[in-house]
């Protein structure tokens, strides 16, 4: 298993003078050739239901995301957008009843959450819970320690670790008192949102799944985070949104779109379907 | 026996004197073949101002003082050229300005059996009659306390530096079989009108398997818009019994904030009882409870609010981590008529972290005044899975998340000792205890 840490905070300047193929590198939007990479999250007939109901909710769920791809999910509320993101993840309030996901040649299904981790799958939570007693900082570093101890490289203390956090709180225009609170606790839903994109900079990840990362902001912090997004994601990472809105797939400018109903993905297209589901809704196109 | 041992800042309810004043004589001495060091003689100076002056220091005492002062006349200040002091720099003292460390010079701590003064005495007769019986405990504590420390701060006295009373256990010598040693120590605090003080109770363990049986009292007074803020940390022998009496009578507009966090004791059961006496009080209490063994800790918690507008808040939290392990609580809190428009609020967390851990909450809000705000509220759980599963979802194993969040759960308590030292001593034995194998600075 690669792991990689964001040691770039800033890549768009470098493949300007270096390479001659621009277009393939992320300038101001991701622009990438589809289909590019090699298969690195290949998801197939994948069902879960709920651990506590024995409700299926995932029915079948196909799709692969390649490398440097930049993946939507579109789809009404209720329809599985968040457990296919949580059952990725490990969340222990699902199971898998049926099914397989491979990530980098692995199989996902069979590793601790914790694993999926340090593999290099990140997700930010829709509602990310709170956790009192433990402050940001605090979190963040143990986080980061983590990483770097399946790297191999020495842990850092929270003071060495102070000026990487102040560099990532910076990328995502974050005030510094930020690491002294309580992990969520209190935190508007904005601050909740530009957290998780926090954690994304200090770990990285190849691949992250943002989970309605714009629902609750403002155009600024929508920005913010968009730009972030742009900067912690080098090209050859892969981006898998789930959003309800045009505004952000404008500024992240996805490859595949899809749209999940009924616990399954109902169809797949380009950037033009979101067109067609604003006009009409998700009746039209998943039928 | 159990003794009680004053930290330094509480050792000078002696009565000193003041010699001379040293500077004129040490201009006298500069002149001389030997040098005085004025940083030295500054040093003397003030360190002998800050002593009250009182014609009946012993006799002694005022000889040592005297000595020492002539000595100090003609003795420089260290430094790396004095052959003892070579490898040793003590410059950084030298740069600092330097505070003496006293108790004011009207505030008693010690041995009431070494208190003269007829009017002191006749205070603390009268205030020691109205605490009334409370159980048996309290009663064996009474007949066999061999004396009362006493702590008495004056009206309007604010003591800057905390008391700390740190009550060792007996000393090891082999137990024979079936006997355990009584120890029946007994503090008793005045904080008189406007007054302010801060105590720290420390019952330590020198072995954690030695069987001996603590029964303590601790007796306060707060008089009038005085402010009492204690701290009691246990951690006693696993083998030991630490009963242990608080007792608190608080007058109109006072504040009484307690911190304890006991994880001690074979059984470790404290009785806390606090009457109100007039309008306008403030009582926090706040409790964390920790059984790693086959342990009980209890807290049996009585408030009585009698008077309007009142106010107070308490808390408590245990940490159950082991089958045999036990935690109690019995809270009761009474709103009477009288107590109109009082805010009280009770809420009692319990972690249980093994199947058969148990735990037996008897939170208890009885509100008889109508105009009353009140809220309490109790739960009882394991670790949430969503908490854990958010530390693991950034790739934190399991075992590091759930250790950190038993912590956190524990912090909302430790966080609330007044003083960083205790706070910080405290977090590390609680995460000793907790994770045996860490040592406790990695966390
Ligand atoms: N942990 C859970 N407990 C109970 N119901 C759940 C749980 N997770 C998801 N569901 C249900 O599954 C369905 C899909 O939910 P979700 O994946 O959150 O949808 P989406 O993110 O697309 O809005 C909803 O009906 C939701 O109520
Ligand atoms: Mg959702």
């Amino acid at each position: 298993m690669a792991l990689t840490l964001p040691t770039h905070s800033s890549p768009t300047v470098i493949p300007l003078r270096r390479t001659p193929k621009p277009t393939l590198r992320r300038a101001n939007h991701r622009v990438c050739v589809a289909s590019g990479g090699a298969p690195l999250l290949q998801v197939n007939d994948l069902r879960a239901k709920i651990v506590e109901s024995n409700v299926e909710i995932l029915h079948g769920v196909n799709l692969t995301v390649n490398q440097g791809e930049v993946h939507a999910i579109m789809g009404k509320n209720g329809s599985g957008k968040s457990t296919f993101a949580k059952v990725l993840v490990g969340h222990p309030d699902y199971e898998v009843t049926g099914g397989s996901v491979v990530f980098k040649g692995e199989n996902l299904l069979e590793m601790e959450p914790e694993e999926r981790s340090l593999a290099g799958l990140f997700m930010s939570f829709q509602s990310p819970v709170e956790i009192p007693g433990v402050s940001n900082d605090e979190f963040l570093v143990m986080a980061y320690n983590a990483r770097r101890k399946k790297l191999g490289l020495p842990e850092l203390g929270p003071l060495e670790c102070f000026s990487y956090l102040m560099e990532k709180l910076e990328l995502v225009n974050m005030k510094p008192d930020f690491l002294n609170r309580n992990v969520n606790e209190g935190f508007s839903g904005g601050e909740r949102k530009r957290n998780e994109i926090l954690q994304l900079a200090v770990l990285g990840a190849d691949l992250a799944i943002l989970d309605e990362i714009d629902s609750g902001l403002d155009v600024d912090a929508l920005r913010d985070v968009s730009n972030a997004v742009n900067r912690i994601l080098t090209p050859e990472k892969s981006l898998l949104m789930i959003t309800h809105y045009r505004r952000i797939l404008d500024l992240l400018n996805p490859t595949h779109v899809h749209v999940m109903d009924k616990g399954k993905i109902a169809r797949t297209g380009d950037i033009s379907m979101v067109e067609a589901i604003e006009a009409d809704g998700y009746e039209t196109v998943s039928t | 026996m159990s003794g009680i041992a004053l930290s330094p800042a509480a050792l000078s309810p002696v009565i000193p004197n003041r010699i001379r004043k040293l500077r004129p004589k040490a201009s006298l001495h500069a002149q001389q073949a030997f040098t005085s060091d004025p940083y030295v003689l500054e040093l003397a100076e003030t360190l002998e101002e800050s002593l009250p002056s009182s014609p009946s220091t012993p006799l002694p005492l005022h000889n040592l003082r005297h000595a020492s002062s002539e000595a100090l006349l003609s003795t420089p200040w260290p430094s790396r050229r004095h052959e003892p002091f070579r490898f040793t720099d003590l410059s950084f003292i030298r740069q600092s300005r330097i505070l003496p460390v006293h108790l004011p010079p009207a505030v008693y701590a010690g041995a009431l059996s070494a208190l003269s003064s007829p009017s002191l005495l006749q205070r603390v007769s009268q205030l020691l009659s109205q605490f009334h019986h409370h159980d048996i405990f309290w009663s064996i504590n009474g007949i066999a306390a061999p004396d009362l420390t006493l702590i008495y701060v004056p009206e309007n006295c604010h003591v800057d530096n905390p008391i700390h009373l740190h009550y060792t256990p007996p000393h090891a010598t082999t137990p024979t079989p079936n006997t355990m040693h009584l120890s029946n120590p007994r503090v008793l605090v005045i904080v008189e009108k406007g007054a302010h003080v801060q105590i720290t109770e420390e019952f330590s363990n020198e072995n954690q398997n030695h069987p001996y049986w603590t029964n303590a009292a601790f007796e306060a007074v707060i008089g009038e818009a005085a402010n009492l803020t204690h701290s009691y940390i246990q951690t006693q022998s696993f083998r030991a019994a630490h009963i242990k009496w608080t007792s608190v009578r608080q007058e109109s507009s006072s504040t009484y904030k307690l911190t304890e966090v006991s994880s001690g004791g074979k059984v470790g059961r404290h009785n806390l009882h606090i009457q109100q006496l007039g309008p306008h009080t403030v009582t926090e209490l706040s409790t964390l409870h920790l059984s790693v063994g086959d342990q009980t800790q209890d807290l049996h918690s009585s408030l009585v609010l009698d008077h309007p507008r009142g106010y107070s808040r308490q808390l408590h939290k245990c940490i159950v981590t082991h089958s045999q392990g036990q935690a109690v609580f019995d809270g009761n809190i009474k709103v009477n008529r009288y107590a109109q428009q009082t805010d009280a609020g009770q809420l009692t967390r319990s972690l249980l972290l093994e199947p058969r851990a148990t735990v037996n909450v008897k939170p208890n809000l009885q509100i008889v005044a109508d105009d009353v705000k009140c809220s309490h509220g109790a739960a009882i759980s394991d670790l949430e899975q969503s908490q854990l599963l958010y530390f693991q979802a950034r790739g934190i194993d399991i075992n590091t998340a759930r250790r950190v969040l038993i912590f956190a759960f524990g912090g909302e308590v430790i966080d609330k000792f007044p003083n960083s030292s205790i706070r910080d001593k405290v977090r590390s034995q609680i995460k000793t205890l907790l994770d045996p194998s860490s040592d406790s600075s990695s966390l």
